[in-house]
């Protein structure tokens, strides 16, 4: 069998793991228009500044030797310009020509460009790969004072960074409150204060308009009219799935590739996993493309796994987040806010819980603030759709654990004969 | 897989097995120097107590662990012997493991100067029976097939 | 410091807690353990201090120290040496102070004499073959019950209709020690060392978890002044019922089983409401009389059909054997002996410290008496009270006893190390204690291990034993005195104890 996967990051690599887990015989060939092996993006600010280099392993998704140890025949720096699905072909931008049984469209995200003036201007970057932060880090000596629009996963943890490295950043945010779908005002809070603490500026409730500047970005010019001087734009107010070459097939598209329950697209053999697919959100009930790392993980290798037909299914995804702004560390998943939703919350110190029930007593979502170590079991309720009314008023403790549970249901989960 | 078995039932609450972890993953492996002269490691176990409940928590080393599939770098892999091991080296303390273990037994090391550690049993690499199997005094933890 | 010591409350400690700091790493393995609270865990010193005051003994600590730092002293007495006031002191002054007869539990502790150190067992030389047990086989099968005046046999087997026989594998089995002294986790313990070894375990006066009738057929199930969980389930349960009229450690006084112990579960075997004092009367209220006694053997024979063996216990006390007499003929199969060393699990001081009798002696004398009387075949003789290793079962056997019960020493292979303070419900051994959390401290597993191991190898030393003696059956040394020589003891003793002085 002829497999080719379109993109190279973490879908397509767990995609080849699932695969070459089963089957040892069948051609894969990844293509990517990037030129590197599959590198961990949440790294990309730490490039910027220089915490990571290209050169250590801690920033590759796997380790030297993948592609050869796993048979893979790699096609980098090729972008596909075409995807034929009657004759299971994908095009190259050399014009080569790939034949495929199955396809995995696994190209991700890119990032959203905002309808400004002057997003062309020297020094305006944004960060989504090796390629531009690289740009921003051979920039830097150039950037006194930058402003980041977008005050999302990415925005902050790039102000974070920049202001780390010395550089005085103002972080433009469009909502009230900054990682605004991540968390709700109490848990923003912590993030406001980190971020002031770098001596980050906080311009939340505005956008930016323009960005003025001859050669070179000298001013950007908000909507409210406040006008700040900077000789750097880091702009990051999100990614949107790739779906040109899906739509252009004629494959069912919506805000992402439609998938179903097996990862697959409205063609039979074409499949499509992780940033650029539209896969099943457990807690909202619908479709719709969720970024983040641990699905595209999940999703790749369901993908993978069905492309050799096994016929696993996909149960559903949540998102989930895990981020250090400073000294603080939150996790949060699922709905973070909601009126409708029963809310469970403590502050208490530096540590702040928030819990969301729903009405037939299934967690919805949460918020971990500093105290995190356990938010993976709270996961673990989100996702199966556990009956939390027993254990709820638990939650708020701080060091809620396995001690609370029901000792039947306890010994049976830790005995792993409830998965 | 053999991996280590809770029985509640038998946990007196002592903490040897988180003694005995600390012990096996300090440098020296002695007791006394690992808790009186060199930085001491975070016990991998986790003694949870709420009278007249008592156990002790570890890894369970899934089969499809969702921890692997969280880590950003891959520094979270399944090792030769089929454990769930991190790779101190390449991990970069983003915590994406312990937002997707099921079970909340991955621990934050903060102490390291530029990237966090997720510290996880490991079932020692050196040992034949995990060090907190051999130091519980009441066979609490049994090293078995689950 | 979160305790001043008071000088209207002080008697010196009796244990001194040392614990050499560089050795202590603060896990606080000992805080945890300790449920004296004779140790704790400051946090601003960072150190682990101990209350000496509160110390009873019980080498928890020193235990479960991972580096070895803690070691338990006795506290030197620091009174101007005093041989007639020595030890009354403090237990006068107890008394002074916080008013109240001091409770203790465990056996007897003075240093009253103990004949078995005063008796030599003998050995076979150039006139009789000694045997190796490892080579030939050694017989320590036990049927206890009554036994027939003579037998008749046919070609068929034996015509006589015996009457109900326990039948023992190993002549030990584990002493009546109810469910409430002791945790869920050592009856379970000792009922699965009852089963593999083929012996029986005594349910006490406390009734029978419903969980525990899965050992029927190794228990033997006690009917007390208390009748706690008495019921017909549990007289069927039982392979053999105990009537307890007393107990060595507390000859003549009842049992008090204070209402903190009387958990959900207590409350439910010993058919009972939750939390109440549970009191065992000194006599049982309808034996007043040997006759009286005979009534209700046979109704406890009624109740299960003539087919269990029926024990009555005694303590030993100054006139056992007339008493055992009148036991044997009032009906019952088996007398069980409690000589003044046997255990308890809560006594008042003077009653464990200054009533009783030897059980050597009072063995001794009950079994001359009953063969005198001619009366011995109806009667099994169980010693019980102070047995501490498999030559006190030989001793004891030899000096007339069909079989012996271990209450102690089993205690001891699980754990206990005698720290006398069972009547407080904190066993830091999780033995004597119904708290939930400190009973975990036994696992069932690990404690029947040893409780099989400790009659394995106890079975072992009687059999080399038997082995040198030139005998090949317990039956043959039973009542054997020729095989006891006296060391020590005086003329009259040696009388009693129906024992030749060594040399003759």
């Amino acid at each position: 069998m002829k497999i080719v996967i379109v993109g190279n990051s973490v879908a397509a690599v767990n995609a080849i793991e699932a695969i070459r887990d089963r089957d040892k015989i069948s051609s894969i060939t990844v293509v990517s228009d990037e030129n590197y092996r599959a590198y961990s993006h949440p790294l990309l600010p730490n490039l910027v500044i220089g915490e990571v280099s290209r050169s250590e392993e801690r920033f590759y998704y796997r380790r030297t030797g993948f592609y050869e140890d796993n048979k893979i025949k790699t096609i980098l720096g090729k972008k596909v310009t075409k995807l034929d699905v009657q004759g299971k072909l994908v095009e190259l931008d050399n014009g080569e020509k790939l034949e495929y049984d199955k396809l995995l469209l696994a190209c991700g995200g890119k990032p959203v460009k905002p309808p400004i003036d002057g997003f062309d201007l020297k020094g305006v970057h944004t960060l989504t790969n090796i390629k531009s932060a690289d740009k921003l880090r051979r920039d830097l000596k150039n950037i006194s004072h930058c402003v980041v629009v977008g005050g999302g996963l990415i925005g902050s943890k790039v102000a974070e960074k920049l202001a780390k490295k010395g550089i005085k950043v103002t972080l433009v945010e469009l909502m009230r409150r900054v990682l605004f779908p991540v968390l709700d005002d109490i848990g923003a809070d912590y993030i406001h204060k980190e971020l002031k603490r770098l001596g980050i500026t906080l311009v939340l409730n505005d956008s930016v308009s323009a960005l003025d500047g001859d050669e070179r970005v000298g001013q950007v010019i908000l909507k409210s009219g406040k006008k700040i001087d900077a000789d750097g734009v880091v702009v990051a107010v999100g990614v949107a799935p790739n779906i040109d070459l899906a739509k252009d097939a004629n494959l069912d598209v919506d805000r992402g590739v439609v998938v179903n329950d097996f990862m697959q697209t409205s063609n039979e053999n074409v499949y499509a996993a992780g940033d650029v697919a539209q896969a099943y959100d457990i807690v909202m009930g619908l479709k719709r493309p969720i970024p983040i790392l641990p699905l595209a993980a999940r999703q790749g290798r369901i993908a993978g796994l069905n492309m050799l037909g096994a016929g696993v299914k996909y149960k559903g995804g949540f998102p989930m987040n895990s981020i250090t702004i400073g000294q603080t560390s939150f996790i949060s998943a699922g709905i973070v806010d909601s009126e409708e939703l029963e809310v469970l919350s403590i502050k208490k110190g530096n540590e702040y819980r928030k819990f969301l029930v729903d009405e037939d007593n299934k967690l919805k979502g949460m918020i971990l603030v500093n105290n995190v170590e356990k938010a993976g079991m709270f996961n673990w309720m989100i996702q199966n759709r556990f009956d939390v009314s027993w254990i709820k008023d638990a939650f708020l403790n701080s060091d809620f654990g396995w001690k609370y549970f029901n000792k039947a249901f306890r010994v049976l989960r830790l005995d792993r004969k409830i998965k | 897989m053999r991996i280590v078995k809770i029985r509640e039932d038998n946990c007196i609450f002592c903490h040897l097995c988180e003694v005995a972890c600390i012990v096996e993953h300090s440098q020296s492996k002695d007791i006394i120097k690992a808790f009186k002269r060199e930085e001491r490691p975070i016990a991998r176990c986790t003694v949870e107590f709420n009278y007249p409940i008592s156990l002790s928590i570890m890894c369970r080393h899934c089969d499809d662990a969702p921890c692997i599939e969280a880590c950003q770098n891959g520094s979270m892999h399944r090792d030769e012997r089929g454990y769930v091991v991190v790779n101190p080296q390449t991990c970069v303390g983003c915590w994406m493991c312990i937002m997707a273990c099921p079970y909340g037994v991955i621990k934050r090391d903060t102490r390291r100067e530029k990237w966090g550690l997720s510290t996880k049993c490991d079932l020692c690499p050196d040992r034949v029976i995990p060090a907190c199997v051999e130091a519980c005094p009441n066979e609490a933890l049994t090293f078995e097939e689950l | 410091m979160k305790w001043m010591k008071n000088l209207k409350t002080y008697v010196p400690p009796s244990f001194v807690v040392e614990r050499d700091d560089y050795r202590c790493i603060r896990c606080k393995a000992c805080v945890e353990q300790c449920s004296f609270d004779a140790t704790f865990y400051d946090e601003d010193e960072d150190r682990v201090w101990a209350w000496n005051a509160n110390c009873v003994g019980c080498n928890r600590c020193a235990a479960i120290c991972p580096t070895d730092a803690i070691t338990v002293r006795r506290a030197d007495p620091t009174y101007r040496y005093n041989h007639n006031w020595n030890g009354h002191v403090d237990s006068l002054k107890k008394r002074a102070i916080f008013g109240g007869t001091p409770v203790v539990s465990m056996g007897n502790d003075k240093p009253y004499p103990i004949y078995w150190d005063h008796m030599l067992l003998n050995a076979s030389q150039v006139t009789n073959p000694s045997i190796d047990p490892l080579r030939e086989p050694m017989e320590l099968k036990t049927f206890l019950g009554r036994k027939p005046d003579s037998i008749s046999v046919s070609d068929d087997g034996l015509k006589t209709k015996l009457a109900p026989q326990l039948e023992l594998d190993i002549p030990i089995m584990f002493a009546a020690m109810s469910y409430g002294a002791l945790s869920y986790n050592v009856i379970e313990a000792l009922g699965r060392a009852a089963k593999e070894m083929g012996t029986y375990y005594n349910s006490g006066e406390g009734g029978l978890n419903k969980d525990h009738y899965k050992f029927k057929g190794n228990i033997i199930v006690q009917v007390a002044s208390g009748r706690f969980g008495v019921h017909k389930d549990y007289l069927d349960v039982g392979s053999a019922i105990e009537i307890k009229i007393g107990q060595g450690a507390k000859p003549g006084i009842g049992g008090h089983l204070p209402g903190e112990k009387v958990s959900e579960t207590i409350s439910e075997t010993r058919m009972m409401p939750k939390g109440s004092d549970a009191l065992s009367p000194a006599p049982h209220h309808d034996v007043y009389s040997i006759e009286d006694l005979r009534q209700l053997i046979y109704a406890l024979k009624e109740a299960t059909e003539y087919k269990k063996p029926v024990a009555v216990k005694i303590a030993c006390v100054h006139n056992v054997a007339a008493i055992a007499s009148g036991i044997a003929r009032a009906g019952a199969d088996i007398i069980v002996l409690d000589g003044f060393k046997g255990g308890t699990g809560a006594s008042p001081q003077v009653i464990r410290d200054n009533i009783g009798l030897p059980l050597e002696v009072s063995l001794a004398v009950v079994d001359e008496r009953l063969r005198q009387e001619g009366i011995r075949q109806y009667v099994s003789i169980v010693a019980s009270g102070g047995i501490r290793n498999s030559m006190d079962v030989v001793k004891a056997i030899a000096l007339g006893a069909d079989a012996v019960y271990i209450g102690t020493a089993a205690l001891i292979a699980i754990g206990c190390t005698m720290c006398q303070q069972c009547h407080t419900g904190k066993c830091a051994w999780g033995i004597s204690t119904q708290d939930p959390h400190l009973s975990k401290r036994v696992n069932p597993d690990i404690a029947s291990k040893r409780l099989i191991n400790l009659l394995e190898v106890w079975a072992l030393e009687i059999k080399e034993t038997m082995g040198a003696m030139g005998i090949n059956s317990i039956e043959s040394l039973r009542g054997n005195r020729l095989n006891l020589r006296g060391v020590g003891l005086n003329e009259k003793e040696l009388e009693i104890l129906g024992i030749l002085p060594a040399g003759e």
